[in-house]
């Protein structure tokens, strides 16, 4: 089974809060300084999937990301992880574009690829949390598309996705190819194994550019225009509700939440 | 990774680091605590330092080949954790693996080396001994040729993985001179015994060994040995290591000081505000940075083959003294919460204790120092 997998390098989450900032003027989040970026989890979980049914049932796995040299990082990653092959898609038209860039940037570039079953994408990026790469991907390609996808198991000839539904699972049978974008229930991504550090080393990462992906005509342009980019100002107050019983104290701090339409 | 001089790894290295410091912030620092506090080696990270491949990180064709920049980043990320945990990858490595791969048969490669990478097989490196510890050249263990094989006599103390090791590198007076034999710890006669009541390196197994009558097979020389010189070239592998792994351990202790001083208010405002606390950040904030440089230069000298045992020396001396003293300053900003366990300072304080003691001492790594500048040796 051969695999595609989407990958985003996204900001550290773990970074601590007062370390992100936005240029508000430029309409973007400015890169915490001495804090590397790192794969987004839901990416890292979809590629584990991918490594296990490979394992499992044979094939490639190939990683796939849009973004500057320093996402080579990424890539490497992968690839030490266990992918077969990285491809980086660098282009400064794309890199300023929307959900619907990336989607188009990503399907020319599987297009390119050429064989596969199965895409595999997280869920949703840590830094934008919008989570419409998947499916755009799936539109672009004219593929079913299953979100957000727990445990894939290999059928004959398909595939099968559980997918998290609010009151429990929901399993779907897909045809292949299909894209799927993986929640992190999936399975903890593995640490790449050092010898896997010392393989992608010497891996060669291609770069494709909007040229070679045929969208240097703006047919990848974004469709979303960014209006503003800031930080919500956020106020904490604390109160402390009195009274000289438990039942006093109870009933003062229900009459309050009921004031503030909270209850 | 504390990098205020903006020190540019390659890819490969900033993966390695990345994978390691991962790795150990998931799985290796939620215990360490703990089994610091109750004097155990958390065995349990054995499986999984094999699987990420950091035993016998740079050894070729048996480990993963990395440069010897990764390994010293494997040891500054290990250390960061516990000297205890960068000390038993140290010896199973540097100490054990290395002179298997160095001076050993292909039988004695074949038998042992993929088991240690796989950490199915524990070593221990036995040299020091209760008398003999800067002078190992008055070492008091024998072999005597015996038939086809060897006859053991002796004792052997402070071996890290003492009680726990499969097989015990020991170094031991022959006919002709100190030569190193790979001993199976189930070997009749052999004997170790864990030393207790330590206050420093309490999540590492420290022990005695003891070797009564222990007949050795013909083959447990490693043949490649010729004198004194081959330990210490061991012992120079490991101090590699350790040069970086004291960054690891000072870093620790300046993140977990500068986090305090900014949330521990005093006189109504936070400790980081005082300069009395700002000049002790600034002075262990350039401290560490002159260990991290002079390590990174270490890493890149072995690399390429230019690297003299002397600036090993300098190295190791060096960073760990660096590495105690940032320890104590690190634990004055915490006050009195510095001794707990619940902070990581007092923990890598008294490690560091052992760190400038062990694998040659701060006072002979001066004299190595002395002599090489000199050509003066002022040893005795």
């Amino acid at each position: 089974m051969n695999i595609i997998v989407t990958i985003k390098q996204v900001p550290d989450p773990d970074i601590p809060p007062i370390h992100f900032k936005v240029d508000e003027a430029a309409g973007k989040v400015v890169p915490p300084p001495g804090v590397a970026p790192v794969m987004n989890g839901y990416d890292a979980n979809a590629l584990e999937a991918a490594l296990k049914l490979k394992e499992a049932h044979g094939g490639r796995v190939t990683a796939i990301t849009l973004g500057g040299q320093e996402a080579r990082d990424t890539l490497k990653r992968a690839v030490a992880m266990g992918a077969d092959a990285a491809v980086l898609i660098d282009d400064p038209n794309l890199r300023e574009g929307d959900s619907f860039t990336t989607a188009t940037a990503l399907a020319r570039a599987i297009e390119k690829v050429g064989e596969y079953d199965l895409i595999l994408c997280g869920r949703q990026a840590s830094d934008t949390d919008a989570g419409q790469v998947p499916l755009g991907l799936g539109e672009i390609l004219g593929l079913p598309t299953i979100s957000p996808v727990i445990a894939i198991e290999s059928t004959n000839g398909g595939v099968k996705a559980h997918r998290m539904i609010e009151d429990g699972q929901q399993v779907i049978e897909a045809q292949l190819p299909a894209v799927m974008a993986v929640s992190s229930e999936i399975g903890e991504p593995r640490y790449p194994p050092l010898r896997g550090i010392m393989m992608a080393g010497r891996t060669q990462i291609p770069v494709w550019t909007a040229a070679d992906l045929g969208l240097d005509d703006g047919s990848a342009a974004p469709k979303v225009q960014l209006r503003r980019l800031y930080i919500e100002s956020r106020e904490q107050a604390c109160e402390l509700v009195d009274g000289d019983t438990p039942e006093e104290i109870a009933a003062a701090l229900a009459q309050k939440l009921r004031e503030a339409k909270l209850i | 990774m504390l990098n205020y001089f903006d020190v540019e790894l390659s890819d490969e290295e900033r993966l390695v680091q990345r994978t390691t410091r991962d790795w150990i912030d998931a799985e290796a620092m939620p215990l360490i605590a703990e089994c610091f506090e109750a004097g155990q080696f958390p065995a349990q990270l054995i499986p999984r330092l094999a699987e990420l491949g950091l035993l016998g990180a740079s050894l070729p064709k048996y480990g993963a080949g990395l440069p010897y920049s990764c390994y010293g980043l494997i040891c500054q990320e290990l250390e960061r954790c516990d000297t205890g945990l960068r000390s038993f990858v140290s010896v199973q490595s540097s100490l054990c693996m290395y002179p298997i791969y160095t001076f050993g048969t292909e039988e004695q490669k074949e038998r042992y080396l993929p088991k240690m990478v796989r950490g199915e097989l524990i070593a221990c490196f036995g040299l020091t001994e209760p008398d003999h510890g800067s002078d190992p050249s008055s070492m008091e263990t024998r072999v005597e040729p015996d038939g086809d094989g060897w006859v053991l006599n002796g004792t052997k103390m402070w071996i890290t993985n003492g009680t726990i090791a499969d097989l015990a590198i020991i170094w031991a007076r022959s006919p002709d001179g100190i030569r190193g034999f790979a001993v199976e710890t189930d070997t009749p006669g052999f004997s170790a015994r864990e030393v207790h009541h330590k206050l420093s390196l309490r999540a590492s197994v420290t022990a005695e060994l003891h070797f009564q009558d222990v007949r050795l097979p013909g083959s447990a020389i490693l043949p490649g040995t010729t004198g004194l010189g081959s330990a210490l070239k061991c012992l120079n592998e490991a101090r590699f290591g350790i040069a970086w792994g004291t960054v690891g351990a000072a870093m620790a202790c300046f993140e977990s000081a500068l986090e305090y001083s900014k949330i521990r208010p005093q006189f109504g405002k936070p400790i980081a505000g005082f300069q009395l606390t700002q000049l002790k950040l600034a002075d262990m904030l350039t401290a560490i940075t002159q260990g991290q440089l002079l390590a990174l230069q270490l890493g890149r000298l072995k690399d390429s083959g230019r690297l003299r045992p002397v600036q090993v020396s300098v190295a190791k001396r060096a960073n760990s003294m660096m590495a105690l003293e940032v320890a104590r300053t690190a634990r004055t900003i915490l006050g009195g919460n510095g001794i707990s366990l619940e902070h990581p300072i007092f923990r890598h304080m008294v490690n560091l204790e052992t760190v400038i003691t062990y694998e040659g001492t701060h006072e002979i790594h001066s004299l190595v120092i002395g002599q090489d500048l000199t050509g003066l040796a002022a040893y005795s």
